[in-house]
């Protein structure tokens, strides 16, 4: 009992004494900053290799962004490592096999044409993270060049700008994508337009709003008196303030995109049979539910643990880069 | 770290009971939608929301499931695919084959209470057979010379070529007797066994039985209601509560699934539908014969069978003249075995030692996507590599845009008579020769099967065609769909028909 009271003390003098030393040395290290500018490249990369295992070590400090983080590593080895892991054909139909419920030789049943539900669960984590994760990088490369010239430049080009990605965003993101496809019809590549077309105007929102906090800034100030070019202010001066928000931003984009490309599979309009894409097998077996269930409901499953997942994690990401400023 | 989560702590409750109201709400919604209990004795039906109701128009199961009880037929078909009297209780066809004389039924009334007469045939088939009005019937109709009313109940219809099929063709779902001048077809003012009593489009339309109704004893029935369900599987989820007592047309998968359910019949009969696989004829690579016969040989059709219709059906034989048919099918010219090597060979000969790489369109209706998706990979093993495009039904058939693509599949009703399919789909200048086949010879064997008075002249020129198909045709054709339908055992005598539509409910009858 007497050590427990002591520990539970020492605990909270601990934390009281580094929540008062936080602000001061965060403060200290943020007037430091613009003196140690030039680093070598080389302890730069170690500081960036640090960074990232101090948000690894953030997002386990807490159980929902581990149980986050840790969904989304497994799903990343399976896509990574798919074809090793599957044990049939992706679209291998065995004919004798076929409507077979979850055993030892499938382990998550056969579908109605004969194929291996865990085989077509496992290479479609690959088809939808790639193409998720693809549709995200661009429009979040697209968004932040958007962004930073919008906020930067200002007047009616931001104006023009901010305009239309409102009437963007004034659809709703599957309504849009419809109409997209609709013009483009249906296939991998045009999921991948759709994303990047939906998902940019935020991005660019997001960071603009950044932007334009920071722009007034001393430092940024200080760099176009020096006569910087403008490519240099944008992308050496203020883009690196808004990556906290923006590494935020992008899982959360990250998760709804999974989310499109599996709604968009599932109305059919999106990859087409014989892919195994996650919502497209959803709407196949979907007819088949009260017969042969389970090739439904782990494709089902998997939508859901991996955004589930990713928003976890991006959830862990926020609150690691909030914590250090 | 306490502080940080009390927040969303003390606001759980409040998403809780929010979400709690937002789902009351909801089930109240639902509640109102779903009030009005039926009567004892009437029949609720599953169907799919009508778009028509003018019957020259209609095409669609439930479309033509409405009219049929709405109005009558003057020839109708049973379940055996035989013409039996309706409204006409007798004919008599003269020796040429050209004259028809039919005998109306006597005392029949419309629903408005005016009396049925030999006019409102006339009117009905002139209006059918109107080359100006473009309704689907127009070229079935194109070999009616007159059609004359020579009584109250008589009427006499002249052909300009002799027609085995006539009264098969009089039967057809769009022929349901009008009263003559009719211009408003809301008013669903027919002769038939039920009288509307209240259509809500996209909802149900309610029906009373007809008090007056001519044939003696029918309907059996207190009711009829027909609740519009757009997806089959909400239609099966229905029966299963109860909210409806019969759903007809289903998918093998979900039939599987109701035949352990309690409190239900199911049954299932084979029909002449199938799903018909083509490959154009008048264009590269379809023009070469030898391109044909690889697809033919690369398809597995009994793999086929048991994966796309669990079995349900017949295996095809590449002709449309279905073992349904009994008097016409023939097993005679046997079906080449598949033979991956062959098919190879077969387009290396044609110029194509890579093989092919083609679209293959494909509706997102029935079984139609598990079709092209084991085709797909059937055929890759024989190296004709298909991009299967998945299109919804209006896309597909819109702008007759399936009939002009290289490669397609496309889903065909099954018929009470064969000469149907050759005629519409086969002969050179057919309306929908989606194929675009065009062949001298299988032209005159379909004409002689259409045209002769010589019963086996008929049955030699179908198993001719069957042969010809099999060797030349551009078609394949995996299987013949069974029809299922499930129904309350709460009621009896239910008849299913090869088309749903044509069910016929004027015998059913609910048990006590």
């Amino acid at each position: 009992m007497t050590w427990y009271r002591n520990a539970g003390t020492r605990l909270l003098l601990n934390s009281r004494v580094s929540i008062s030393s936080e602000p001061l040395s965060s403060n200290k290290q943020s007037s430091k900053e613009p003196q140690r500018e030039p680093i070598s490249p080389y302890s730069q990369a170690a500081n960036r290799t640090n960074r990232i295992i101090s948000l690894f070590r953030g997002l386990y400090a807490k159980p929902s962004s581990a149980i986050g983080t840790t969904i989304f590593l497994i799903f990343l080895t399976v896509a990574l490592f798919g074809p090793l892991i599957a044990p049939y054909g992706v679209n291998e139909q065995i004919a004798a096999d076929a409507r077979q419920p979850p055993s030892l030789q499938h382990w998550f049943g056969t579908d109605n044409l004969g194929r291996d539900v865990f085989t077509r669960v496992v290479i479609g984590a690959r088809d939808i993270l790639a193409l998720a994760g693809l549709g995200t990088l661009l429009a979040v490369v697209c968004g932040t060049a958007f962004g930073l010239l919008s906020g930067y430049m200002g007047a009616w080009f931001d104006e023009g700008l901010m305009r239309l990605f409102d009437s963007l965003l004034a659809m709703p993101a599957l309504l849009l994508s419809l109409l997209l496809l609709g013009i483009l019809g249906p296939s991998r590549s045009s999921v991948l337009i759709v994303i990047v077309i939906v998902y940019t105007p935020i991005v660019a929102r997001v960071v603009r709003s950044v932007v334009l906090s920071v722009k007034t800034r001393g430092f940024v100030e200080a760099s176009r008196l020096q006569g910087e070019s403008i490519p240099y202010i944008l992308f050496r001066e203020i883009l690196p303030s808004t990556l906290p928000a923006l590494t935020v931003e992008s899982a959360l984009r990250f998760s709804y995109a999974i989310f499109l490309v599996a709604s968009l599979g599932f109305l059919g309009v999106g990859v087409q049979p014989p892919n195994p894409d996650w919502g497209l097998m959803v709407k196949e077996a979907r007819v088949h539910v009260f017969q042969i269930p389970w090739a439904m409901y782990f494709p089902a499953g998997a939508i859901a643990l991996v955004v589930i997942g990713v928003n976890l994690m991006s959830d862990g990401i926020k609150r690691v880069w909030q914590k250090s400023g | 770290m306490k502080s940080n989560n009390q927040p969303t702590k003390k606001r759980l409750p409040l998403f809780m009971a929010v979400f709690l109201i937002m789902m009351l709400f909801l089930q109240a919604c639902s509640g109102a939608a779903t009030t009005s209990a039926p009567a004892e004795g009437t029949l609720r039906v599953a169907m799919q929301p009508l778009v028509q109701t003018d019957p020259a128009l209609i095409s669609s199961d439930s479309e033509v499931l409405v009219a049929n009880h709405i109005y009558d037929y003057l020839v109708d078909v049973d379940p055996q695919s035989n013409p039996i009297p309706r409204l006409a209780t007798g004919w008599d066809v003269s020796e040429d084959g050209l004259v028809y004389t039919f005998t109306l039924a006597e005392g029949v009334t419309f629903h408005d209470g005016s009396p049925f007469t030999a006019q409102d045939v006339v009117w009905t088939f002139n209006r059918l057979r109107d080359p100006d009005a473009e309704y689907p019937t127009s070229d079935l109709y194109a070999n009616i010379e007159s059609i004359e009313a020579t009584g109250d109940l008589e009427v006499i219809f002249t052909l300009n070529q002799p027609n085995p099929f006539f009264l098969y063709d009089l039967s057809d779902n769009h022929a349901l007797v009008m009263k003559a001048e009719t211009e408003d077809t809301t008013q669903f003012n027919g002769t038939g066994p039920f009288v509307v009593t209240n259509y809500s489009p996209e909802d149900r339309i309610e029906m009373t039985a007809n008090a007056n109704y001519w044939a003696e004893g029918q309907p059996k029935l207190a009711g009829l209601e027909i609740i519009f369900f757009a997806d089959e599987t909400a239609a099966v989820d229905a029966l299963r509560s109860g909210q409806v007592d019969l759903a007809m047309r289903m998918s093998a998968a979900l039939f599987e699934s109701l035949k352990d359910e309690p409190g239900v019949n199911t049954i299932n009969i084979p029909t002449n539908g199938f799903d018909l696989v083509r490959l154009r004829s008048d264009r590269e690579p379809g023009n070469n014969p030898k391109v044909i016969e690889a697809f033919k040989l690369a398809t597995d059709r009994d793999a086929i069978f048991s994966l796309v219709t669990q079995g349900y059906g017949a295996v095809g034989r590449d002709s449309p003249i279905g073992p349904l048919y009994s008097a016409y099918y023939t097993e005679d010219t046997p079906i080449p075995a598949r033979d991956v090597e062959a098919a190879r060979q077969l387009l290396a000969d044609a110029g194509y030692p890579d093989g092919l790489t083609l679209d293959l369109h494909t509706p997102d209706t029935g079984n139609r996507p598990d079709l092209a998706v084991v085709l797909k990979e059937q055929w890759a093993e024989a190296g004709i590599d298909v991009n299967v495009l998945v299109e919804p039904e209006s896309v597909y058939y819109g702008d007759d845009g399936w009939l002009e693509v290289t490669l397609g599949i496309t889903g065909w009703g099954s018929r009470p008579y064969p000469q149907f399919y050759p005629d519409v789909m086969l002969v050179c200048d057919a309306k929908w020769n989606e194929s675009h086949f065009c062949d001298e010879e299988f032209d005159q064997l379909a004409l002689t099967a259409g045209t002769t008075l010589d019963e086996d002249e008929r049955v030699q020129a179908y198993a001719d065609i069957q042969e010809l198909l099999i060797e030349r045709g551009p078609v394949i054709i995996p299987y013949f769909f069974g029809q299922f339908a499930a129904i309350s055992d709460k009621f009896d005598r239910f008849d299913l028909k090869a088309f749903a539509g044509r069910t016929d409910f004027r015998d059913v009858s609910f048990k006590q």
